[in-house]
Order: C-alpha cells, then sequence, then structure tokens
C-alpha cells in the first residue's frame, strides 16, 4: 500500500512574491508600518527577506527556522552511525542518499536564516554551546538496524506533517524550501518503510527488532510535536511561520499512521490509544512532557555525546575552512 | 564478443579484473561515505555523498557483470559482502584509514588519476565493459574536476593547509601504483583485446599525469611502480579489517535473511 502522504504532488507552482503594493515598506511610522504589515501577513501574504518587517516577527521566523536547520544537522547522526553497516548495496547507497537530503536541508535552511541576520558560524556556534536547540527525537540512540527503519518511516513522517503545514507559512522563502524539503522527506517516508516491510516480512528476529525498536521511539514520537497549547496566544501561528497546533499535527500523524502500523502486525505500546468517535479525536496516554523538557534541554540519552562529536569534528575540520578563505599563493 | 565466447582463461582473467575494480570502488565509496554528515563544510559535505554514492554504484554494476560472468548463484549483494577479509582485491592504496580532509583528497587525487589510466586502458571487444565503463568515465570526469580544485585549493593556501597535504601525499604515493594492477591473467585480457595496453604503459601515462599536475603547485612526488601484482592487492591490514567488521556486521548477525 503506497502511502498517499508520500505521493502527494508537493511541487505545486512556486509561491512568489506577491506582486502588488507592499505599503509596510514605505516610509512611515513604525506603528503604520506595524498595522499594515501584520494584516498582510494575517490576509495570507508572504513576506520577503527585502521586506520591512518587525523585530518580532524576524526574530521569531529566525529562531524558528534555525531550530529546524539545527535538527536537520544533528538528525544526520544518528542515521549516519549506520551507512557503515547497511547490509546491501541497496540499502547502502538509499541510506547515504537521505542522510545527504538532511544534509543539503541543513544547508538550505540555514541559508534562509543567514538571509535573516545571523551568520552560519553564529549558529553552529550557538548549537554545539547548548543556547540553541533541536529536535527531540535526535538525542536518542540508534542501537538496531531496525531503528533505521522506524526513523525514516514515523519519525520522517511526524515530520513531514508538520513540514507539509509549513509550505503556508508566512515567510516566503522558509515556505518555498519546505516544497523541496516536503518532496525529499517523502522518498525517506517510502525508503524507511520498505526497510520495515523487509524486516517484518522476514524471520522471527527481524520482526521483533522492528518491534523493539517501535517501543523504544513510541515515546518520543508522540512528544516530538510539543504539549497541547493555546491557539490564542501563539505567536508563531498568529504571525502565520507555522499554520497547525502541536496537537493538530499529532492527530493528523496519529490518523494517517496508526492504521499502516497495525497493518503490518505491530503492536503500538499504548492502551489507551483509540479513535474517539464523540469528539473526533485520538485519545492516547498523556506523553512524557518531563522527558521532553529534559530531553531537547540536551539533557537526553545522547545529547552531549553528539553535540561533543559535532564540536570534536568542526574542531578537526578548522583548518580546511581556513584553506578555503585563504588567499592561494604562489608556488612552484 | 560476448561473454559466452571468451575462452576459459580469458575469463578467468577478467573475473579477477572485474573483482579488482570493483573492490577498488565498492571500498573507496566506503571511505568517503565516512565524511557523510561531517565533512569541513556543508556544501562539501553533500558533494562528497555524491561521490561516494557514484563509486558504490560503480562498484555494484561492476559486481553485478562479475555476477553474470561468473554465474555461480552469486548476486553483487553476495559478491560485495559475502567474503573472508582475505578474499578482497581492492588496492593496497585503499587500505589506509580514512584520516583527515587532506588524507582523504591526497588519496582521492592518486586514486582517481590512476582510475584514469586504468580505464582508459578498456577496449571494447567485450560490449558489456566498455559499455560500463564509457558510463562510468562520464561520472569519473566530475570526480578528477573536484579532487583537482581541492588539490589546487589545499597547495596554494600554504602553511598548515599545504603541509598536511603534501605529508598525504608522500605518505600514500608507496601504494599509489597499487591500483594500475592486475591480480592475474594481464596478457590473456590483453591477448583478447579486453585491455589495450599493459598496466606498466598505463602507470607510466599516470606518473606523467600526475607531475603535470603536482609540478605547477611545486609539489615533486617519487610514484615506484608497485613490484608485485598479487601482493599489491592481497594482505589487507587493520584498517579493511575493521572496515569490513563495520560493513558486514548487520548481515552476519542474521545470515541468510533478507535486509
Amino acid at each position: 500500500m503506497t502511502d498517499p502522504l508520500a505521493l502527494e504532488p508537493v511541487l505545486t507552482p512556486r509561491d512568489h512574491a506577491d506582486s502588488g503594493a507592499r505599503p509596510w515598506n514605505e516610509d512611515l511610522s513604525h506603528d503604520e508600518r506595524f498595522t499594515l504589515f501584520e494584516a498582510h501577513v494575517r490576509a495570507s501574504g508572504k513576506i520577503e527577506p527585502n521586506d520591512w518587517m518587525p523585530d518580532e516577527y524576524r526574530t521569531a521566523v529566525l529562531r524558528f527556522v534555525e531550530m529546524h536547520a539545527n535538527s536537520e544537522l544533528m538528525g544526520v547522526l544518528p542515521e549516519r552511525e549506520w551507512i557503515m553497516r547497511a547490509p546491501t548495496l541497496k540499502r547502502k547507497l538509499a541510506l547515504t542518499a537521505k542522510v545527504q537530503d538532511e544534509v543539503g536541508h541543513a544547508q538550505l535552511l540555514y541559508r534562509v536564516a543567514e538571509d535573516l541576520g545571523k551568520p552560519r558560524e553564529a549558529m553552529f556556534d550557538d548549537l554545539l554551546a547548548g543556547r540553541t536547540k533541536f529536535h527531540n527525537v535526535f538525542h536518542y540512540p540508534t542501537r538496531t538496524w531496525a531503528d533505521i527503519g522506524i526513523i525514516a518511516w514515523l519519525v520522517d513522517a511526524a515530520a513531514i506533517v508538520a513540514q507539509q503545514a509549513l509550505r503556508d507559512s508566512s515567510y516566503g522563502p522558509y515556505a518555498r524550501t519546505m516544497q523541496k524539503i516536503c518532496w525529499e522527506e517523502s522518498v525517506h517516508i517510502m525508503h524507511g518503510r520498505d526497510v520495515v516491510v523487509t524486516l517484518m516480512t522476514g524471520s522471527d528476529t527481524q520482526r521483533a527488532m522492528v518491534q523493539e525498536a517501535l517501543d523504544r521511539w513510541w515515546g518520543p514520537l508522540m512528544q516530538m510535536h510539543g504539549p497541547r497549547s493555546d491557539r490564542t496566544k501563539d505567536r508563531d501561528l498568529h504571525w502565520r511561520i507555522k499554520a497547525k497546533t502541536s496537537e493538530e499535527l499529532r492527530q493528523e500523524f496519529l490518523t494517517i499512521y496508526v492504521p499502516r502500523i497495525l497493518e503490518l502486525g505491530l503492536v503500538i505500546p499504548d492502551r489507551e490509544l483509540a479513535f474517539d468517535d464523540a469528539t473526533g479525536e485520538w485519545r492516547y496516554t498523556d506523553p512524557d512532557w518531563t522527558e521532553l523538557r529534559t530531553v531537547v534541554t540536551n539533557h537526553g540519552p545522547m545529547s552531549e555525546e553528539r553535540l561533543e562529536f559535532r564540536r570534536m569534528n568542526r574542531a578537526a575540520t578548522a583548518w580546511v575552512r581556513t584553506a578555503i578563505l585563504a588567499e592561494p599563493r604562489a608556488v612552484a | 564478443m560476448t561473454a559466452t565466447r571468451i575462452s576459459p582463461e580469458t575469463a578467468t582473467a577478467l573475473a579477477a579484473f572485474l573483482l579488482s575494480m570493483a573492490d577498488d570502488e565498492f571500498v573507496i565509496g566506503f571511505s568517503d561515505s565516512e565524511w557523510t554528515g561531517i565533512a569541513p563544510i556543508l556544501e562539501e559535505d553533500v558533494a562528497m555523498s555524491s561521490i561516494a554514492q557514484d563509486e558504490l554504484g560503480h562498484a555494484r554494476a561492476l559486481y553485478e557483470l562479475l555476477a553474470a560472468l561468473l554465474d555461480d548463484g552469486r548476486d553483487a549483494d553476495a559478491l560485495a559482502y559475502d567474503r573472508e577479509p582475505e578474499a578482497y582485491r581492492h588496492a593496497g592504496l585503499l587500505d589506509h584509514p580514512r584520516g583527515d580532509w587532506a588524507m582523504t583528497m591526497a588519496r582521492r587525487f592518486l586514486y582517481d588519476t590512476a582510475d584514469d589510466a586504468r580505464l582508459a586502458s578498456v577496449g571494447e571487444v567485450w560490449p558489456p565493459l566498455a559499455e560500463l565503463i564509457a558510463k562510468v568515465r562520464r561520472e569519473e570526469r566530475y570526480h578528477l574536476m573536484h579532487v583537482l580544485a581541492w588539490a589546487d585549493r589545499l597547495a596554494r593556501a600554504g602553511g598548515e593547509s599545504r603541509a598536511r597535504f603534501v605529508a598525504a601525499l608522500e605518505m600514500l604515493a608507496p601504494d599509489a601504483s597499487t591500483v594500475l594492477t592486475i591480480p592475474e591473467g594481464e596478457a590473456a585480457l590483453l591477448d583478447a583485446g579486453i585491455i589495450t595496453r599493459p598496466m606498466s604503459a598505463a602507470a607510466a601515462a599516470w606518473r606523467a599525469e600526475v607531475a603535470a599536475i603536482l609540478g605547477p603547485l611545486g609539489i615533486t612526488l617519487t610514484l615506484e611502480p608497485a613490484a608485485d601484482a598479487v601482493a599489491a592487492r592481497t594482505g589487507h591490514g587493520d584498517a579493511f579489517r575493521w572496515l569490513w567488521g563495520e560493513f558486514t556486521s548487520v548481515r552476519r548477525s542474521e545470515p541468510g535473511a533478507t535486509w
């Protein structure tokens, strides 16, 4: 069965900047500009890098995109460890390509963030010093080959539910970048599902490996979109930087993926999980929000190790970046 | 000439040649993919992953060709993964650990230039190989452009960069000629026209090419011919044993399983 999300055409016509008037760029008082800017954003207009924008908006977009970029960059590490161990040529090629995509996404997103005024090196400094964050799911270890399937299938699926909504972001460069990213992520989901299906149709040991991986990843998956929040108080929703609440995203993920997980004969480790016809929503055991807070503040099982690995590699390759920037000298 | 009309003696030599080329691409593809996610800059990370995928793709195509030639029930994956470390026939140049970026670029420089001389020695008489090599060379052209840009940059940056790059070249130089060796049956391949010049001639052309590139950068490298064509591709050391342990670990955990 093919995943409809995976096949949904994400390459819709490019969202070009509105060609209409952009009156907030005119020589007006701050309050007048602010009012015009806000009206434009609230009416689903797009903002481009050269537009005037309130500091609150710039800071909020930067924070959001930077965290996303950090997550792509740190998200490389759990899967990277298994590139060397991929058990066939096809899996090795697919996993290398998948991790390469994540690095490419980090590059694209850091460039979007750079346009907002923060240099890439400063973003790396902040990430490695623990001053900025990355998504909870990348703070956990990858223990078996089945983790590679579960991450590419379900972690990327949970991510794509959020990312598809971000194609409507009010910040034009981010919305356009998300179109490319979503398309690539949909390929990752197919790769992940193929790894999982192959294991589930294999030996008892292989099936047990997938179930064990799902048991470990379910908690972080349910925490991934964050706690329920008040729509009216969410600044990122107000500015239309993002379009959906945490709970809307989690519900969407469950609606699409619970049947898919069950059809493979896997057991979801939550006895409370059920669709409630009365409310039209999924009921589930409340995720461990303490764990989420602990993990995203870099106290997760692999937080420090992964950050240290990045610090070490950044230091070991510093001379290369110096060489790239150096003025070529005469030789011979 | 098709695979079925090759003499048994030529087939044996051809199998050895295909295996050596496939193992070379397989092993360098692994070394390159070790940089995925941790290369010096994001742009280079993406480039290096593409190169790794190209090399592994070439390895897969060569193993498939070999599988068809051998016709012993083993597929490309079985040929690539299910051998003991001693049975791999990659060049000694590729037996060094990944090392730093200078080592990686020095290895790529020596390998890509030597591989180019080897690929230029393959004749047209066996279409399956000739067609594959034509495709491979279209991609390798870009790998050469990539590594030549890096060689130029690392050498001309001076200071630590140049020192590291020159030291890596000098360390790898004694093993560099191993790429241009065929473990057995070179004469049979020449007779059949599968290769059009002996590897010694390819090596001479390669040494001239390397000198022409490094000379303007003020680097002189001594590249002795490989003493023994068999020793050049056997006796792999600890670096390869580690790599082998890694890439076979999942597969060995459940022998015979489908992955």
